[in-house]
C-alpha cells in the first residue's frame, strides 16, 4: 500500500494555501481601492464613455426688413475635417493635399501643415461648404477606396449664413464668424437672440456607438434662434444707399453716410455708410481705391496690417460709431433753445456785420458776408454765425448746456446697435463748468464739440416731432421660429425738449432754409421740407471737411427725417452744395414711396405742365424711350406710330399718359371717365392716370390752404378715348369767406 | 468499507465506494451556478453582436457543456482514482502530442496557435495539458518519493566516476537528478505552451509544476533557487519588455504606464474599461444585469474579463463573496487531498485545487490591473465549453479521491 500523505506535505500545502490567501487578500484590497475609494472616479469615466452627448445646433434666426424681405438667413452646409493620426502612407497624404487644394482652393502650405500633425486627431480643413462640394468630396473618397480615405476624412453638418441682398445695409446688419456667432452689427448685438440655444440628446450607447433603446435617454430641446424684423425698409434703404454711392462718385469723398428715421417713433428706416462691403464675403476689400493702395505696399506684414485696418474700416457703422463737429446744423437747436427760453422772439432783430468780437478775437460769417439786420427767420437760412453766437451768449452757458443736454448730446441715444460712440465730457464736449465765452460762442454754431450722426438726426427729428426726443431703434420685432412675436419695440419718448409751439416755429424756419437758404438744393417741388446744412472742418485730417444736411418732411406734418454726411468731399465742400442735393433726391423718392401727396404751388404746377411730344413716325419698339417722362401705351402690332392721343404740342401734365397707334384701322382705346371731383390735385391726377386719362388743372391752385376739385370737363361715367385731357377745376376752401 | 467488500467483481474493482465530499460538492455547485448566471448576464450583448443577433447563444452553449461536464464529473467521481495512474503516462503523450499538433495546425485566430477547431467547438490543448501535467507529476512524485526526499547517491556510472575522481567531494544524488528530470518535463510542457504565443498559459503551467514539486516534498533549496530565478526573470521582463513577443511586451508596458496610449488599437483600452466597470460597481453594485460596461466596452466580457462585470453588477461585496467561495473551494480540495489514502490521491487533489486557485488569482489580478494583462480565464465563469467540461471532469477526479478519503484528517 502507498503511504498516506506526510506531515510535511500537509505543512507545505498549508503554507501554499496561506500564500494563496494572502494574494487573495491583496486582490480584495485592490478591489476595495478601485470600487470603494476610487469608485466614483471610475464611474464618471465610464459614464463619459457610455453616454453619447449629441449637440443639436439651434438654427440661427433670420433677419428681415420691415416688409419681411430676407436680409440674412442661415442654411445647412458642411464642415470637412481630418484625423491626421490615421494617415499611414505618403500616398494618402499627397492624395489628400491635392484633393483639398484643388477642390476648395486652399493654400497648399496650410493644408500640408494640418496633414502633417501626426499627433492630432482633429484638424478642420474647411467649413461652410455647400452640398455640391460635399458630394464631390464624398465621391472622391469613395473613388479611392483602396486608400481608405474614409477613415481619415470626416464631414460634419455646419451652417452657412447667406445674405441674399449682398452689401445691403451691411454696416448695420453685420456678419457672422466661423462659429456662427455675430461679429458685427445686428448679428453681434442680437447674437444671443439669433443664436438660440443648442439642444442635447444624452443617450446610453454601446462601444460600437450604437444608441441603446432604453430609458437612459434625456433630451434637452434646442431653442431655435429668434428672427429679427427690422424697421429698415428695403426700398428706403435702397434709395439711401444709391444716393450715397452716387455722392461718393460725384464728390470723390472718402465716406458718405446717411440715416432715414421715422420722426414720430425714432424707428430707423434706412441707415448706411458707404463704401461698405459684401456681407457674403466680409473680408474682401470692396473699395477699389483701397485695393489699389494695398497693391502698392511691398512689405507683407505692413500689407496685412493695412488690409486688416481696411477691413475694420469697411465694417464700421460710422453713423453710430463716428462723431464729427456738426457745424451749422446745430444752429437749429440754438434757435429752438433761444425761442423756448424767450431769449429771443420771432421778431427779435440782430444786425450782422460779417464778424463779431469774442473775447480778444473775431468770429466771422462764411466768406465774411455781412447779412445785415435779420430776424431768426432770415438768420437761419443765411446760416449767420454772428446771429447765433449772439443768441448763445445771451442765453448764457447754463441755459445753453441745459439744451445741449436735453437734445441728447451728452449721452448715447441708446439705439440697439453695437459700438455706439459715447460722448465724454472734456473730450467730445465741454461740460458747463468748462464752457467759457469762447467755447460757448463756438459751440453756438456747432463747433468745439462732437456728435454722432445718430445723435444729430435724433435731435433734429425731435423738432419735427413736436419737441419730443425719441430713442432710436432698428429692431421692430423679435419673432420665434413659428413667427410668433417674442417682443416688439414700442417707441420710447425720452423727453419733451422744447414745446410743440417752438418746435413748429423752428420747423417753419427750417423750411425756409430749404426754400431760399443754404439748403435750397434739397428743395423738391410739391413737398415741404425742413432742413439745415452744415460744413465743418475735420479735426483729425487737416484741410478736409464734412458736409452735412439734416432735416425732415413734410414740414407741416413731419414723417421722415434724413441726415446725410459726406466725409472729405473734394472740390466744393459745403453742406449746401454737397449734402443738400442728395437729401433732396432722397426726400423726393421716399416721400413718393410713402404716398405723401405732393402739394404743388401755382408756380410748381405750371412747371409741371408740358406739351405732348410728336411721336408719329417713331419706331414702335423705341417709342417708349423717345417719350421718356411720359407713360406710353402702344396699341397694335405695326412698326411705326401712325397716330397719338393727345396729339403733339397739346399741353398735358408731366408724366401723363400718351396712347400711340401703330395700325391704320386699329380701334381707338376707350375707357370710362372716373370721378375726379372732391379730390386733391394729386389724388385727381392719380385717379385720372389710373383710368388712362390726363388732367389739366384749372382754378385756384394756392398751396397754402386746402384745395379740392369741384368740377370736371367730361362728366364721370362717360366713355372717352384714352389719353384725353380732362380739365379739372379746383378751389380753396380756406380763407375765402371774407 | 466493510459493506464495500461484500460485492466482488468488475463493479467493485472499478467503482469508488464511499460518499463524495459534500461540502466540496456544495461549494462547487454554488460556484458553477453563480458562474452560469453571471455568464448569461455578461454575454448577452456580446452574443447579440457576434452571434448574429442571438443573445443567448453563448449562454446556451455554456449551459450544455456545464450539464455535460456535470455528468462527466459524476461518472469520473465514481471511478476509483487508482485507475487514474494509468492515465499519467498516456496523459503526457496525449498532452504533448496535442500541444505539438496545435502548433502545426493553421492559426485559428490571427497570430495565435492556441485552439484546435473541432468543427462544433474549439478547444485549447493547454487545458488538457494542465491536468496531464498534474497527473504525471502526482504519479512520479509518489513513485519517486524516496529518491526525491532521501539522500541516495546516483548509481549511474558517469556520476559514480565523478564521485571517485573528486574523491567523494562531488556526489550526485538521485534526488538532484530526479528533480532535474521533473524540471525538464515542466519546461517541455510550458515551452510548448509558450510557443503557442500563450504567456499566461506558460506562467500557469510553470506555477502548477512548481506547486506540484513543492507539495511533493522536493527539497527547500530548489524553491529558493526557483524563487530567485522567477524574481530575476520578472525583473528582467518588467525592465525590458521588448524581450518578449510584441503583444506580450506591450502588455507589460501598458501595465507600467497607466497612461499608455499606443498608436494602434489595444493598449490600455481593454484594461481601462475593465477598471471602469469594476469602479462603477461601488459597494453593492449596479444590480444583476445592470452592467453598462458589458455593452461592448469591456472586450469579451463573457470571457477573460467576466469578473469585471461581476464587480460592476454585484459590487465589492459580491466580488469579495465570490473570492471567498473560491478560497473555500480550494481549501476544501486541499483538505480532501490531506485525507486521501495515498500520496497520488493527495497530490492529485491538491494539484487540481491549486490549479483552480492559481487561475482564479491570476485572472482577478489581471482584470483589476494588479499584474500585466495576460489572457487567462476565470474557472466556471468564463465562456468556453471544452474548458468548463475539462474543469468539471477534474472536479470529478477530486471527488473520486474524496470518496475513499478518511472522514477526518
Amino acid at each position: 500500500m502507498n503511504k498516506r500523505p506526510t506531515k510535511r506535505m500537509s505543512l507545505r500545502s498549508h503554507i501554499a494555501f496561506a500564500g494563496f490567501c494572502v494574494f487573495l487578500l491583496l486582490l480584495i484590497g485592490n478591489l476595495f481601492w478601485i470600487q470603494i475609494i476610487h469608485g466614483e472616479e471610475y464611474r464618471l469615466k465610464a459614464e463619459r464613455n457610455q453616454l453619447s452627448d449629441t449637440v443639436i445646433n439651434a438654427h440661427r434666426g433670420t433677419i428681415y426688413d420691415s416688409n419681411m424681405k430676407v436680409i440674412a438667413q442661415s442654411a445647412s452646409a458642411w464642415l470637412v475635417y481630418i484625423n491626421p493620426s490615421k494617415i499611414t502612407t505618403d500616398e494618402q497624404k499627397t492624395l489628400l493635399i491635392d484633393c483639398f487644394t484643388e477642390m476648395f482652393g486652399l493654400d497648399r502650405e496650410t493644408v500640408e501643415k494640418k496633414v502633417d500633425r501626426k499627433e492630432s486627431g482633429y484638424e478642420k480643413i474647411i467649413g461652410q461648404i455647400d452640398n455640391a462640394q460635399k458630394e464631390k468630396l464624398s465621391e472622391f473618397i469613395s473613388g479611392h477606396k483602396d486608400q481608405k480615405l474614409s477613415t481619415i476624412v470626416g464631414i460634419d453638418p455646419d451652417t452657412k449664413r447667406y445674405y441674399p441682398l449682398g452689401s445691403f445695409a451691411s454696416t448695420v446688419v453685420g456678419f457672422t464668424g466661423s462659429e456662427d456667432t455675430g461679429r458685427a452689427g445686428l448679428e453681434l448685438k442680437y447674437n444671443t437672440e439669433l443664436t438660440g440655444q443648442a439642444g442635447r440628446i444624452i443617450t446610453a450607447k454601446n462601444a460600437l456607438a450604437g444608441a441603446m433603446p432604453n430609458d437612459y435617454e434625456t433630451t434637452f430641446d434646442a431653442r431655435q434662434g429668434y428672427s429679427l424684423v427690422l424697421t429698415v425698409n428695403e426700398v428706403i434703404q435702397y434709395y439711401l444707399e444709391q444716393q450715397l454711392a452716387q455722392a461718393i462718385e460725384e464728390t470723390d469723398a472718402k465716406y458718405a453716410y446717411g440715416i432715414v428715421m421715422d420722426v414720430k417713433t425714432g424707428a430707423i428706416l434706412g441707415m448706411s455708410t458707404k463704401p461698405d462691403y459684401d456681407l457674403n464675403s466680409p473680408y474682401t476689400i470692396s473699395s477699389n481705391k483701397v485695393l489699389e493702395e494695398l497693391e502698392k505696399i511691398e512689405d507683407e506684414t505692413e500689407k496685412s496690417s493695412v488690409k486688416q485696418e481696411a477691413q475694420f474700416a469697411q465694417w464700421r457703422n460710422r453713423t453710430v460709431s463716428d462723431s464729427y463737429e456738426p457745424g451749422s446744423v446745430f444752429k437749429v437747436f440754438v434757435a429752438a433753445a433761444a425761442l423756448e427760453e424767450g431769449v429771443m422772439t420771432p421778431q427779435t432783430q440782430y444786425t450782422c456785420t460779417g464778424q463779431i468780437q469774442v473775447a480778444n478775437y473775431f468770429q466771422h460769417c462764411f466768406h465774411n458776408t455781412a447779412h445785415g439786420t435779420q430776424t431768426v427767420a432770415q438768420a437761419l437760412p443765411n446760416s449767420c454765425n454772428t446771429f447765433f453766437i449772439t443768441m448763445g451768449q445771451r442765453m448764457g452757458k447754463e441755459t445753453f448746456f441745459k439744451y445741449f443736454e436735453a437734445f441728447g448730446f451728452t449721452e448715447k441715444t441708446g439705439i440697439d446697435l453695437p459700438s455706439e460712440a459715447a460722448p465724454v465730457a472734456g473730450r467730445t464736449y465741454y461740460d458747463v463748468d468748462h464752457l467759457g465765452i469762447a467755447e460757448l460762442s463756438s459751440a453756438s454754431f456747432g463747433q468745439t464739440f462732437q456728435a454722432t450722426p445718430i445723435q444729430m438726426i435724433t435731435a433734429v427729428a425731435s423738432i419735427g416731432n413736436g419737441g419730443k426726443l425719441m430713442t432710436p431703434y432698428i429692431v421692430a420685432k423679435v419673432l420665434d421660429e413659428n413667427g410668433n412675436i417674442v417682443s416688439e419695440t414700442k417707441p420710447i419718448v425720452r423727453r419733451q425738449v422744447i414745446s410743440e409751439k417752438t418746435a413748429s416755429l423752428v420747423a417753419g424756419y427750417m423750411e425756409e432754409v430749404v426754400i431760399s437758404g443754404t439748403a435750397k438744393n434739397a428743395y423738391v417741388a410739391g413737398y415741404h421740407i425742413s432742413g439745415k446744412t452744415g460744413t465743418s472742418e475735420k479735426l483729425t485730417v487737416k484741410g478736409q471737411d464734412i458736409a452735412s444736411f439734416a432735416g425732415f418732411a413734410p414740414s407741416n406734418d413731419p414723417r421722415i427725417a434724413v441726415l446725410i454726411a459726406v466725409d472729405e468731399p473734394q472740390g466744393v465742400t459745403t453742406g449746401g452744395a454737397v449734402a443738400a442735393p442728395i437729401a433732396g433726391r432722397i426726400f423726393e423718392n421716399i416721400l413718393a414711396y410713402l404716398n405723401v401727396d405732393p402739394q404743388y404751388s401755382d408756380e410748381e404746377m405750371a412747371s409741371t405742365t408740358v406739351t405732348a411730344p410728336n411721336l408719329i413716325g417713331e419706331d414702335s419698339s423705341t417709342v417708349k424711350s423717345k417719350a421718356s417722362g411720359f407713360t406710353v401705351k402702344v396699341v397694335g402690332g405695326g412698326e411705326t406710330v401712325i397716330s397719338q392721343m393727345p396729339s403733339a404740342n397739346q399741353p398735358m401734365p408731366k408724366g401723363g399718359i400718351i396712347v400711340v397707334y401703330t395700325e391704320e384701322n386699329a380701334a381707338r382705346q376707350t375707357a370710362t371717365v372716373p370721378k375726379l371731383i372732391g379730390l386733391t390735385m394729386s389724388e385727381a391726377n392719380r385717379a385720372a392716370v389710373n383710368a388712362g386719362f390726363n388732367i389739366k388743372i384749372s382754378g385756384t391752385t394756392q398751396s397754402g390752404g386746402e384745395v379740392h376739385s369741384y368740377n370736371q370737363s367730361i362728366q364721370e361715367g362717360t366713355p372717352a378715348e384714352q389719353g384725353t385731357i380732362i380739365t379739372v377745376y379746383f378751389k380753396s376752401d380756406v380763407n375765402v369767406s371774407d | 468499507m466493510a459493506t464495500a467488500k461484500k460485492k466482488k467483481g468488475l463493479g467493485s474493482m472499478l467503482l469508488a465506494r464511499g460518499s463524495m465530499d459534500v461540502p466540496f460538492f456544495l461549494l462547487l455547485v454554488t460556484i458553477v451556478t453563480i458562474g452560469l448566471i453571471m455568464l448569461f448576464s455578461a454575454s448577452y450583448t456580446y452574443s447579440y453582436y457576434h452571434r448574429g443577433g442571438d443573445s443567448t447563444n453563448i449562454f446556451r452553449k455554456q449551459l450544455m457543456f456545464v450539464l455535460l461536464g456535470l455528468a462527466g464529473m459524476y461518472v469520473i467521481s465514481r471511478i476509483r482514482y487508482e485507475y487514474f495512474r494509468l492515465f499519467a503516462i498516456i496523459g503526457v503523450v496525449v498532452s504533448l502530442g496535442l500541444l505539438g499538433l496545435v502548433l502545426v495546425l493553421p492559426e485559428y485566430k490571427q497570430g495565435f496557435h492556441r485552439w484546435i477547431d473541432l468543427g462544433f467547438t474549439t478547444f485549447q490543448p493547454s487545458e488538457i495539458a494542465k491536468i496531464g501535467l498534474i497527473l504525471i507529476l502526482a504519479y512520479l512524485l509518489e513513485k519517486d518519493y524516496k529518491k526525491v526526499t532521501g539522500k541516495i547517491p546516483s548509481d549511474l556510472g558517469v556520476f559514480k566516476k565523478i564521485s571517485e575522481i573528486t574523491n567523494g567531494k562531488i556526489v550526485i544524488y538521485k534526488s538532484f537528478l530526479t528533480v532535474i528530470g521533473y524540471g525538464i518535463l515542466i519546461i517541455v510542457f510550458s515551452g510548448l505552451v509558450y510557443l503557442e504565443n500563450h504567456v499566461s498559459g506558460t506562467i500557469l503551467m510553470l506555477g502548477l509544476g512548481i506547486m506540484m514539486l513543492f507539495l511533493g516534498e522536493v527539497k527547500n533549496k530548489w524553491f529558493i533557487l526557483a524563487g530567485g530565478m522567477i524574481v530575476i526573470v520578472a525583473l528582467l521582463l518588467v525592465t525590458n519588455p521588448s524581450i518578449l513577443e510584441k503583444y506580450a511586451g506591450e502588455r507589460i508596458v501598458a501595465w507600467l504606464d497607466k497612461d499608455y496610449k499606443p498608436t494602434e488599437a489595444g493598449g490600455r483600452w481593454q484594461i481601462n474599461n475593465s477598471l471602469y466597470a469594476i469602479g462603477s460597481g461601488g459597494l453593492l453594485g449596479t444590480g444583476l444585469g445592470q452592467s453598462k460596461q458589458k455593452h461592448l466596452y469591456v472586450s469579451e466580457p463573457q470571457n477573460d474579463f467576466i469578473f469585471s462585470i461581476v464587480c460592476e453588477e454585484l459590487g465589492f461585496v459580491g466580488a469579495a463573496v465570490i473570492i471567498i467561495i473560491f478560497a473555500l473551494l480550494v481549501y476544501r480540495g486541499i483538505n480532501i487531498g490531506m485525507r486521501a489514502k495515498d500520496r497520488f490521491g493527495a497530490l492529485l487533489a491538491m494539484g487540481i485545487s491549486f490549479q483552480i486557485g492559481i487561475q482564479v488569482a491570476l485572472n482577478i489580478a489581471v482584470v483589476s490591473d494588479f499584474i500585466p494583462n495576460t489572457g487567462i480565464s476565470l474557472p466556471f465563469f468564463s465562456a468556453g465549453g471544452t474548458s468548463v467540461f475539462i474543469l468539471l471532469c477534474e472536479m470529478g477526479m477530486l471527488l473520486s479521491v474524496s470518496r475513499s478519503a478518511r472522514k477526518k484528517e
